[in-house]
């Protein structure tokens, strides 16, 4: 089972990638601001992290830095997420060291292939 | 996106639905209670010191959770927010209706101007003439400071707050950026250099000799209030030389201030911004404001920063 972490302060949109993800057999975990997030990540050491770029105390960014930074979570992949329009989200994602970005509003039709997607690329590397 | 001083507003801008008059009066407390003329429901306006900060983030989370931006705070960080921007938590005001909260908005004062910020309704409660009736108390209030101009920034590309401040009577002033740059050492070599690290009070009396106008948050006042001020200074063979005041923080740089003494900005910015990161290559770099025809911008650019986004300066004059 794999075990996939959400970064992200908005319960709704958490409580919503829950619902989509549990039943393709995920096991989820949320986290709801950068700092829980990060640890989360180091204690659980997930397959893949999900990472609002918007957070209410380290920022997205920031906290996709100090993911790279880590020798033990540097592996991780790791997708932004955010609503910010492709020609901002792309090169921001790639500069900070995202295997990718998924916009947002998420597609609940769309986003578990998305994330399968992300997975399987990571394995076969 | 830019318009004229006196061209006409978009039609659609009153279907925002934000009442052109307000009936509102004063009830002797530094409160205001309006009648909203459009949805008939009576809309308070109570200071914000009257609310803890976690009440306070959390309505200011929840009216931009719709935005391409939004920017959610902790009540940490909105503690911070209000001592460095110098932001008046009894002149700021919460619009509630009943015991709902429908947004709020903040005023920084500093001798002879005030600024507006963190303007924010739910996004349930808009088209009512909330928005409006917030934006007029502090204008009010500003007037009643006797200061000379209030200053405000909206991210580019939010029209119905552009328009509810251009309606307001606040002009373009210019276009303001917001970088991004991650951790890492300079990519590219520049020119050579000789650098000189400087202190927080080196870097405190390099402020005093800028040149360039500063958007409120990099105003001298909000880097002194956010503190962990360095400086660099270099000069190149050319003679050419400038300086750079920056926040250094645990994880972060931040809140830069470039300036050329002498010679091209492009060779100075160069020199200037490959001493920063081959100094800090671990720390990641976010610096707000930088106006959009700063000629060390393009320097920037050459060594890894990004647009996160835009920000439109606007101004209304009280004089």
């Amino acid at each position: 089972m794999h075990t996939i972490l959400l970064i992200e302060d908005n319960a709704d949109r958490a409580r919503l990638v829950r619902r989509i993800l549990e039943p393709h057999g995920y096991r989820f975990l949320p986290a709801a601001d950068g700092e829980s997030g990060l640890r989360l990540a180091a204690e659980e050491k997930p397959d893949l992290i999900l990472l609002d770029l918007g957070l209410p105390d380290l920022d997205g960014q920031t906290v996709a830095a100090l993911i790279k930074h880590s020798s033990e979570l540097v592996r991780v992949p790791l997708v932004a997420i955010t609503a910010w329009p492709p020609h901002t989200a792309e090169p921001m994602a790639k500069a900070y060291g995202c295997d990718g970005y998924i916009s947002k509003p998420i597609s609940p039709r769309e986003f578990p292939a998305q994330i399968a997607t992300y997975l399987k690329r990571h394995v076969s590397e | 996106m830019t318009l004229d001083k006196d061209s006409e507003l978009p039609a659609w801008v009153e279907e925002l639905g934000v009442p052109t008059a307000l009936h509102g009066q004063q009830d002797g407390k530094g409160l205001a209670a309006f009648p909203n003329t459009e949805a008939a429901v009576p809309v308070d306006l109570v200071p914000t010191s009257r609310f803890t900060f976690e009440e306070l983030t959390a309505a200011y989370n929840q009216t931009r959770v719709d935005y391409i931006v939004p920017m959610p705070m902790n009540a940490a960080r909105l503690r911070e927010y209000v001592h460095n921007y110098d932001v008046d938590m009894d002149a700021s005001a919460v619009a509630v209706e009943g015991e709902q909260i429908l947004g709020l908005v903040m005023l920084g004062v500093r001798s002879g101007h005030t600024w507006i910020t963190r303007l924010g309704v739910l996004p349930v409660k808009r088209r009512r003439g909330a928005g409006q009736i917030l934006m007029e108390h502090l204008i009010a209030h500003s007037r009643r400071l006797k200061v000379g101009y209030v200053i405000l920034e909206v991210i580019k590309g939010n029209l119905p707050a552009y328009y509810l401040f251009r309606k307001l009577g606040f002009n373009e002033v210019r276009e303001l950026l917001v970088l991004r740059r991650p951790p890492g050492h300079p990519a590219r070599d520049v020119a050579p250099y000789t650098v000189e690290a400087l202190d927080y009070h080196h870097a405190l009396a390099l402020l005093d000799q800028r040149q360039s106008l500063p958007s409120w948050l990099d105003e001298t006042p909000s880097l002194k209030n956010a503190g962990s001020l360095a400086a660099l200074r270099v000069e190149l063979p050319t003679g050419d030389r400038g300086w750079l005041v920056y926040q250094n923080r645990v994880f972060q740089l931040s809140r830069m201030v470039l300036q050329t003494e002498v010679g091209d900005p492009h060779q100075v910015a160069l020199a200037l911004v490959h001493a920063l990161h081959a100094r800090h290559p671990a720390h990641d770099t976010s610096t707000e404001n930088l106006p959009a025809d700063d000629p060390h911008w393009p320097a920037l650019q050459e060594l890894g920063y990004l647009e996160s986004f835009r920000r439109i300066e606007m101004r209304l004059d009280l004089g």
